[in-house]
């Protein structure tokens, strides 16, 4: 490994200081779980952000930690964070790599502190329907453990079976079945955390506390700058009694957009509402063809319930000229909803493949949609622009773009052209330049056009709860990273 | 076993791995090293020469169990990570990196036939020249003589002459550790007995043995001289043709523990089912991942030998999905051995039959 290259190494923590802190750390966590082998580092270097992989078949990384440390409780990531805090070493939080932006990059070098020993159910109380889970719990483990016991978490982000609880939180996920039971901010209740400083505090699980800002919550969506998610308090669900499948096709995309916006408005809430542009809708569902775009719905609940809502849908999307395709989309949908084998093959036929998911309102969802499409294909090298709404509310939807390109040598270019677009047309078109996946190294270069004023707010609690800002430094565009322009 | 498949483990090593869940050993150690794709960059940048062969990089790519768990929701049909991470081992052995703690385990195989040792005893019994053989696999001679004696039991009480023959390992441990010519020498040494024993059908009491046996043989060009059949199938096709009959069972309900790769490669999940379902008063409990879907116990790939650390936190988390208070049984002498753990009462199938069979 002494030849890989790095190309994003910011720097490196002296080596003195780091065996001072490993001869520390030992005691705290064990042997066992503190490493500096060369296997280790290589391997928690990186997420699924698509430039680690371009420049993972090329031989190098995006950089390279110092450490591995699996603390296996809060009492542990609190000494771990005092210790490195006194020492000033960078601390990445690491869960299952599963994110899309290089917001686990180790841009100088330090600490991965690795979770996923972290993966304990603390209680479930059935009362209450409430459950306290570790941060480092798989996702798909998470929902096996609740199935067992008859509940459901009520959250299927694609990435369910390769992510963590904690990671979750840390990004603000969004499930498949949001539009039934929310994005994990509206599923979580009370969440435990760890500053830099090791200071732990944890929420109250009470519903709906009027106490003033909820310390703990400033933590989602916080992607490990502000300290460590360690547990949560979550939402769960009985199982549903029942569900309802339906698939429709559309003329075009702005009547299926009025559509999901009237039954929303009318206060059905399947749980899966998918809206495909038609090159979508021919890609994931052949036998529907290319020409229309299509709807799947999943309806989940008690019976009349159910009933109900999909007969408003369906009264609804009757007025705007839809046709009824059956269930079977949604059951073939259900059965490949995790798939995401194209981007490795892809990547090896030297294509790159990525999804770019913003979020916007009714007026100009249609729009943003038209934009960003128009603006990805106008670069060049790219071969196709799709995109569908997944997540809907009663004030917007979040749209899905998915674009292919084969741009010769420079893929690393081509990625960052595709991104300088699309962010460029979302922006300009008034859509907030993140849904679910978050913001990353990468999307870090548009949180002050995102944000405005509010990123010094945001500058200013990093700086008050990390003043030596060793949490995940260079990330949610807080800090400039000379290394990494847009 | 084939050359390594770059395509097929790129495929891997770019993907995030839905399969994360269902590897045991990334589970149970939260080792980045060990995730499917984490083994898979390795052997990836091992092929590229990205990457140079040591003790720690043999180390993290033999953290395999084999036990196929990646393949339930991988979407590369055609990758066997487990396969590839075999065949990416085979290759460690010419460059000189060694797994020291399996060295005892194959000098072992070379002196004694065994990854167990000098064996306390002969396996060789029976009525010499008999029909049937009756292979019991070096795990199950050093560790649970208990259903070697149930086997036996069933066979008199179903009235069949067999043997048994001074059995050397079926070779599978040493080329789970890289050693195919020491593997290919135990087969050859197998296959001398087999032709010796004058036997058209052997029994096999090891699901590794069986695979090994009818899988890799004819891989490596040997060619068996009877044919074999595993001893679930075997002995339901005994009670089918009422040659055994089992009586009230001693115990209200049991749990069956799907052997990994007996369920995945073999496809065995039926055979088991059927035996248990033919003993009287006696109900099946499924575990919370079961048939196809099955969670290895930490016995795979000889990992209570190898990282026998692992294997019992695996076999732990494996024990959380089973009814409490109840029995286990399985099909595998090591799955039996990794789940003994808590006070957990486990048998093998051979043993629950040969309990509740008066004939």
């Amino acid at each position: 490994m002494g030849h890989m290259k790095t190309i994003l190494q910011q720097g490196k923590v002296k080596q003195a200081v780091i065996d001072k802190f490993v001869d520390k750390a030992t005691g705290i966590v064990g042997a066992d779980n503190i490493s500096s082998g060369e296997i280790d580092l290589l391997s928690t270097c990186r997420d699924y952000w698509p430039v680690s992989s371009i420049w993972m078949l090329e031989g190098s990384v995006p950089a390279l930690p110092q450490l591995v440390v699996w603390p296996q409780s809060t009492e542990e990531v609190s000494q771990i964070l005092a210790l490195a805090n006194e020492k000033k070493i960078p601390v990445v939080p690491y869960g299952e790599g599963s994110g899309a932006l290089g917001g686990a990059v180790p841009l100088q070098g330090g600490i991965m502190l690795d979770l996923k020993k972290m993966n304990r159910v603390r209680k479930l109380d059935a009362l209450n329907q409430l459950i306290t889970v570790e941060c480092g719990m798989n996702g798909a483990l998470y929902e096996e453990y609740l199935n067992r016991g008859g509940y459901t978490g009520g959250h299927f982000p694609q990435s369910l079976r390769c992510s963590t609880v904690g990671g979750w939180l840390a990004c603000r996920a969004a499930g498949q079945f949001s539009t039934r039971y929310g994005k994990i901010e509206d599923i979580v209740v009370s969440l435990e955390a760890v500053l830099a400083n090791g200071t732990i505090f944890r929420g109250r699980s009470v519903p709906r506390a009027a106490t003033g800002p909820r310390a703990d919550l400033l933590m989602v969506g916080s992607e490990g700058v502000l300290g460590v998610i360690t547990a949560a308090d979550l939402c769960i669900w009985p199982l549903p009694e029942k569900r309802h499948y339906a698939t429709y096709t559309f003329d075009n995309l702005a009547d299926g957009l009025e559509a999901i916006r009237k039954f929303i408005r009318a206060g059905t809430r399947p749980a899966v509402v998918r809206l495909y542009d038609a090159q979508e809708t021919g890609n994931h569902f052949p036998e529907l063809g290319d020409e229309r775009p299509g709807l799947i719905l999943l309806f989940e609940g008690a019976e009349p319930i159910v009933k109900a809502e999909a007969g408003v849908v369906n009264q609804i999307v009757s007025g705007h000229c839809a046709v009824d395709a059956g269930p079977d989309f949604v059951e073939h949908w259900l059965e490949t909803r995790f798939n995401v084998s194209a981007a490795s093959r892809l990547l090896q036929k030297d294509a790159v493949l990525d999804t770019i998911e913003v979020t916007t309102n009714w007026h100009n969802a249609y729009v943003v949609y038209q934009a960003m499409q128009k603006a990805l294909l106008g670069v060049e090298g790219t071969m196709m622009a799709s995109g569908h709404w997944s997540h809907v509310y009663p004030e917007g939807a979040a749209l899905y773009m998915t674009v292919v390109g084969f741009p010769g040598e420079d893929k690393v270019g081509y990625y960052k052209k595709i991104w300088r677009v699309a962010m460029e047309a979302c922006l300009a078109e008034g859509a907030a330049i993140s849904h679910h996946h978050g913001i990353g190294l990468h999307r870090g270069a548009w949180m002050e056009q995102e944000h405005g004023q509010g990123l010094e707010v945001l500058k200013k609690v990093k700086a008050a709860l990390d003043p030596n800002g060793i949490m995940n430094p260079g990330k949610l565009g807080l800090e400039e990273v000379q290394q990494w322009e847009k | 076993m084939g050359k390594v498949n770059m395509e097929e483990l790129l495929n891997c090593a770019l993907c995030p791995n839905i399969c994360r869940c269902e590897c045991p050993v990334l589970q149970a150690t939260g080792r980045e090293a060990v995730a499917p794709a984490g083994k898979a960059r390795l052997a990836a940048m091992l092929q590229k020469e990205q990457l140079g062969w040591d003790e720690e990089v043999l180390d993290a790519v033999s953290h395999c169990l084999s036990c196929r768990g990646c393949t339930i929701h991988c979407p590369f049909a055609e990758l066997s990570l487990c396969d590839e991470l075999l065949n990416t081992r085979l290759v460690a052995k010419a460059s000189g990196a060694r797994l020291l703690q399996v060295e005892p385990y194959l000098a072992n195989l070379r002196n004694y036939g065994s990854p167990y040792g000098q064996k306390s005893e002969t396996a060789a019994c029976g009525e010499k020249g008999a029909e049937i053989l009756y292979y019991a696999g070096c795990t199950s001679l050093a560790n649970n003589p208990a259903s070697i004696e149930a086997a036996r039991s069933l066979f008199n009480k179903a009235g069949l002459s067999y043997q048994m023959i001074e059995e050397d390992c079926c070779g599978y441990p040493a080329e789970i550790w890289g050693d195919e010519e020491l593997a290919r020498q135990l087969a050859a040494e197998n296959l001398r007995k087999m032709k010796e024993s004058g036997a058209s059908t052997m029994v096999t009491g090891c699901p590794e043995c069986w695979l090994t046996f009818t899988g890799h043989y004819p891989e490596w060009g040997l060619e068996l001289p009877l044919e074999i059949i595993d001893a679930s199938t075997y002995f339901l096709s005994l009670l089918e043709e009422g040659h055994l009959k089992p009586g009230q069972a001693d115990m209200k309900e049991v749990s069956y523990h799907d052997p990994c790769i007996w369920a995945r490669a073999a496809q065995k999940t039926a055979e088991p089912r059927e035996i248990i379902g033919r003993i009287p008063g006696l109900e099946l409990l499924e575990a919370n991942s079961c048939g196809e879907k099955t969670r290895c116990c930490g016995g795979g790939a000889m990992f209570q030998l190898s990282y026998p650390d692992t294997a019992a936190a695996i076999a732990r988390r494996r024990l959380g999905e089973f009814a409490e208070n109840t029995a286990i049984v399985t099909a595998c002498p090591f799955c039996r051995e990794g789940l003994l753990q808590e006070n957990r009462q486990v048998l093998e199938l051979v043993e629950l039959l040969d309990r509740t069979c008066q004939k």
